[in-house]
């Protein structure tokens, strides 16, 4: 017997040789080691566990996690320690503020209370906007993707354009034609203007951005002043508050800013426009999905 | 053979056992106290860095020394934009981002755009000139130490603490605020160009308004804490165990 339990023994370890009980047995550890693998797996994943907490969270609630990271900066905002730091006293108190918010959140959803406040449904809303935006915010274009939009929309990556003018005015036609000859023989404009009884609108003060000069000036001002070149004296102007004289110091027009400069806004306006666009996307689905039906007077 | 194969086999389960253990030690360590222990941070790192180089380089560079180009900061200096430099800190930024979509994200204020009719939409901060802003970029050269117009910079310092509101966020000493992510502006590697007149023309012109995604939803807790490990060390190289 013992013989033969030996020599069955042997067998089974000599691996010159087929052995269907080796085989067996191989196929069954083989197996048990899967079925251990998936469950560990299956029975740790975030969501899963219904006995224990996952070491990523200090707490579950209902099977809603609340996590760590958020405890730890919550520890930090209201006793300004960490985790190890604190007294027993403080994390309870702490852990058990985010039980009570966690524990009023489930309820508001069972009583749906979005369906009853204004402003519930408006951070909902919010809320769900950021979640879709968010896909686009993590991705990072390449290089390429970015030089084709600022290709583009070059016209929106520009300097701001700047101008130093003179705006004088008088109420005398024949005032203002002598001006703009005097001007245009290069007499300084201080002196042509006290000549001529003009005065300064003082409605533009040394250099301006094209921005604050537009809105100094006036749309029409502004849109003869932009076509002047450097030391360019405009015809006699007439407005309602009388004859205006626009003389160009110097007038800066907008340049194009270089792709590496524009950079930052570049890829912001492309995550803007992609996230615009998923948006837009999300609502066509939501709409496809939904059963919407609408009242015969709104059709 | 079949003991050679075994061994690996039985070696990779080991190895396998021994990182899913240091992993969940990882994640459940108050993050403050991880640097403390050296096979914990020598292990967070390591996990860290693929996801580092994956998802954090194209814009912070291999080396976390940041792009200028892009305005990312360089995360190897110890100059935190936010907070001071503490893991939870950087954990929480990488979790919910800046200015991302995301609702606990860092997003207090922007760098207001002067050359606009409206610099900053939440406040009424008055626009500034070209000749403003000029005089405030030779103010914050001075006082950085390098070549300014004295009387220009005595202009630009009125504007800075006065109708500019610069100080409200970098500070009467321009040292920045972390709390709120307001650079400081003495003593300082700039996120954009280098000091340069032009560029921080630019950027008081223009403003900012940098963004970091936020990771915490896509990457998991553990990804995330190794992630916030792997940069700390970028800045704390002789405290971290090769």
């Amino acid at each position: 017997m013992a013989g033969s339990t030996q020599s069955k023994v042997a067998a089974f370890f000599n691996f010159r040789q087929v052995n269907p009980a080796r085989s067996l047995a191989l196929l069954g550890i083989g197996a048990a080691l899967g079925l251990a693998i998936a469950g560990v797996g299956l029975f740790t994943a975030p969501g899963t566990s219904t006995l224990i907490v996952p070491p990523e969270d200090v707490a579950s609630v209902n099977q809603r996690s609340i996590s760590r990271i958020d405890f730890t900066v919550q520890l930090r905002a209201q006793y300004d320690v960490g985790p190890s730091e604190a007294t027993p006293e403080q994390r309870r108190k702490v852990l058990d503020d985010m039980i009570r918010e966690e524990l009023f959140v489930q309820r508001g959803l069972e009583l749906d209370v979005a369906g009853i406040d204004p402003s519930v449904r408006a951070a909902i809303v919010s809320a769900v906007e950021e979640q879709i935006v968010a896909d686009v915010l993590t991705r990072q274009p390449t290089e390429a993707d970015l030089r084709a939009y600022y290709d583009k929309h070059q016209s929106k990556y520009s300097n701001e354009g700047r101008m130093t003018v003179f705006d004088l005015v008088t109420q005398s036609s024949q005032e203002a034609e002598a001006a703009v000859r005097a001007l245009r023989e290069r007499e300084p404009v201080a002196a042509v203007a006290a000549r001529f009884g003009m005065r300064d609108s003082g409605r533009v003060k040394g250099e301006e951005f094209y921005f604050a000069a537009k809105i100094h000036l006036g749309d029409p001002l502004f849109a003869l002043a932009q076509r002047l070149q450097d030391g360019e004296i405009s015809d006699r102007i007439p407005m309602p508050d009388g004859f205006h004289v626009l003389a160009m110091i110097k007038n800066i027009k907008p340049l194009p800013v270089t792709f590496a400069a524009a950079y930052n806004e570049v890829l912001s306006d492309w995550r803007s426009d992609g996230g615009a666009r998923l948006l837009a996307e999300d609502e066509v689905f939501l709409r496809k999905r939904a059963n919407i039906i609408i009242a015969k007077d709104l059709r | 053979m079949i003991f050679v194969v075994l061994a690996l086999v039985a070696g990779s389960i080991a190895i396998v056992a021994r990182n899913y253990a240091f992993r969940r030690q990882m994640v459940a360590t108050d993050p403050d106290e991880l640097p403390s222990s050296r096979a914990m941070l020598r292990f967070a790192v390591s996990e860290g860095r693929p996801s580092y180089l994956r998802h954090c380089a194209s814009c912070h560079g291999t080396d976390g020394r940041g792009d200028r180009m892009k305005g990312a900061p360089s995360l190897a200096d110890n100059d935190w934009l936010y907070g001071s430099g503490r893991l939870s800190e950087i954990e929480w930024t990488i979790s919910h981002g800046i200015r991302a979509a995301d609702p606990k994200t860092r997003n207090v204020t922007v760098m207001p755009a002067f050359a606009t009719p409206r610099p900053i939409a939440v406040t009424n901060i008055p626009p500034l000139t070209p000749g403003d802003i000029g005089d405030v970029v030779e103010f914050l050269r001075e006082i950085g130490g390098r070549d300014a117009d004295s009387a220009a910079a005595a202009r630009g310092a009125a504007i800075y603490h006065g109708r500019g509101a610069c100080y409200d966020c970098h500070g009467r000493d321009a040292r920045g605020d972390s709390a709120i992510g307001a650079p400081k502006l003495v003593e300082t590697a700039w996120m954009t160009g280098d000091g340069e007149r032009e560029a921080i023309f630019t950027t008081i012109a223009r403003g900012r308004k940098g963004v970091c995604p936020a990771w915490g939803d896509r990457l998991g807790a553990a990804t995330v804490r190794a992630l916030a490990a792997y940069v700390y060390s970028l800045s704390h190289n002789s405290e971290t165990p090769k």
